[in-house]
């Protein structure tokens, strides 16, 4: 092997062995990164799903189950921030559930709420109809009891005998 | 009683028979003020009654409250409940400007409470290391609900109140939808604890 070769592969594992600790390097700081991001994602999907509960909620959807899941998202959320703020990293498993839990009940909160949504503005037309129906009905015989009331009176009047004081 | 009188009392019957027929139809679009939104924050003793509170505490004894919250707040609210510690130097939260104290948090509860609704929790704590030099307490750790927080925490003797003080107290933080963050409710409350052993 000539000298040149020898000086190249030198060369090339000294780049290699540099490539290879730099990944490493990386490779630690996300592995340091990683319980707080996956802490924030825990937070922001239990915000999601409280949001998604909440608007369900204001719907008139019926959250009192799913209201119960969250709460067990949001325990294990706490258990976590504990647990980082106490220095402990393995919290990975925790913020899995609460992603896993907040993720469900996001679904499902958006599939009550589409339901009492359609529910809702059905029983809305319904409610007006019966209104609008009603108000017709009522103004329709008041008119008729008015126009009966009417008659009679002017009918009394005219068949009332005049009597001449004198 | 002339005609027109009578015309006028059943103008009078229809408009309002014509309101209570519409009722329903006028409460789905009509949002009636609701009444004054707030939200509870209580310590209970050991008997989950307001007395018996854990006052003269000693190193490695492990004693109990409840912590409650109850929302009046006309809807669902995600809470956040912040444990922090102090000794009498150290600042409380301010109720007049409604910031929270600047103390870290050390032990957290999350709820999400329907409204109308309340919810409790138990709250151990102990002291499992505090040290004493002459007229000073230090108090290194603080276990709460089996969870050990390192607080190095010193306290002079009261010579009024002939102890060293401490409180346990606790923050309310509620989830704003429109910031899409904790913000400090303005409530807390607090135990004041005297280290005797």
């Amino acid at each position: 092997m000539s000298r040149s070769c020898k000086l190249f592969f030198a060369f090339l594992s000294i780049v290699l062995m540099i490539g290879v600790c730099a990944c490493r390097m990386r490779f630690a700081v996300a592995q340091t990164g990683q319980p707080e991001s996956k802490l924030e994602a825990a937070n922001k999907a239990v915000e999601q799903a409280f949001r998604a509960v909440f608007d369900a909620e204001q719907a008139g959807a019926n959250v009192t189950g799913l209201l119960a899941r969250l709460n067990v998202a949001a325990d294990l959320l706490a258990q976590a921030e504990i647990a980082v703020r106490n220095g402990d990293s393995s919290v990975g498993a925790k913020a899995d559930s609460v992603l896993s839990i907040a993720g469900e009940v996001e679904a499902a909160t958006v599939a009550a709420k589409e339901t009492v949504v359609v529910t809702s503005r059905n029983a809305l037309w319904i409610t007006f109809a019966f209104s609008v129906e009603g108000a017709i009905i009522f103004a329709l015989a008041l008119f008729l009891v008015w126009l009966r009331y009417k008659k009679s009176y002017i009918k009394d009047l005219f068949d009332a005998k005049p009597e001449v004081n004198g | 009683m002339r005609l027109d009188d009578y015309r006028v009392v059943f103008a009078a019957v229809g408009l309002i028979g014509l309101l209570l027929i519409a009722t329903p139809t006028l409460s789905a679009f009509l949002q009636l003020p609701s009444g004054e939104k707030f939200s509870e924050l209580w310590v209970l003793g050991p008997g989950r009654m307001a007395e018996g509170y854990p006052f003269n505490v000693e190193a490695g004894q492990n004693y109990t409250v409840y912590v409650g919250v109850g929302n009046h707040m006309a809807s669902s609210v995600y809470y956040v409940l912040y444990v922090k510690f102090r000794n009498q130097t150290e600042p409380l939260p301010n109720s007049t400007d409604g910031t929270p104290s600047p103390l870290p948090p050390l032990y957290e509860y999350r709820a999400i409470i329907p409204d109308g609704e309340v919810w409790e929790a138990s709250l151990t704590f102990s002291f499992p290391h505090v040290s004493r030099f002459e007229n000073e307490c230090l108090v290194e750790a603080l276990a709460i609900n089996d969870v050990t927080f390192a607080v190095d925490k010193p306290a002079m003797w009261d010579v009024n109140g002939t102890g060293y003080y401490y409180q346990l107290f606790l923050e309310l933080w509620i989830y704003s939808l429109e910031s899409e963050s904790f913000q400090f409710h303005n409530r807390f409350v607090g135990i004041w604890l005297n280290m005797t052993g």
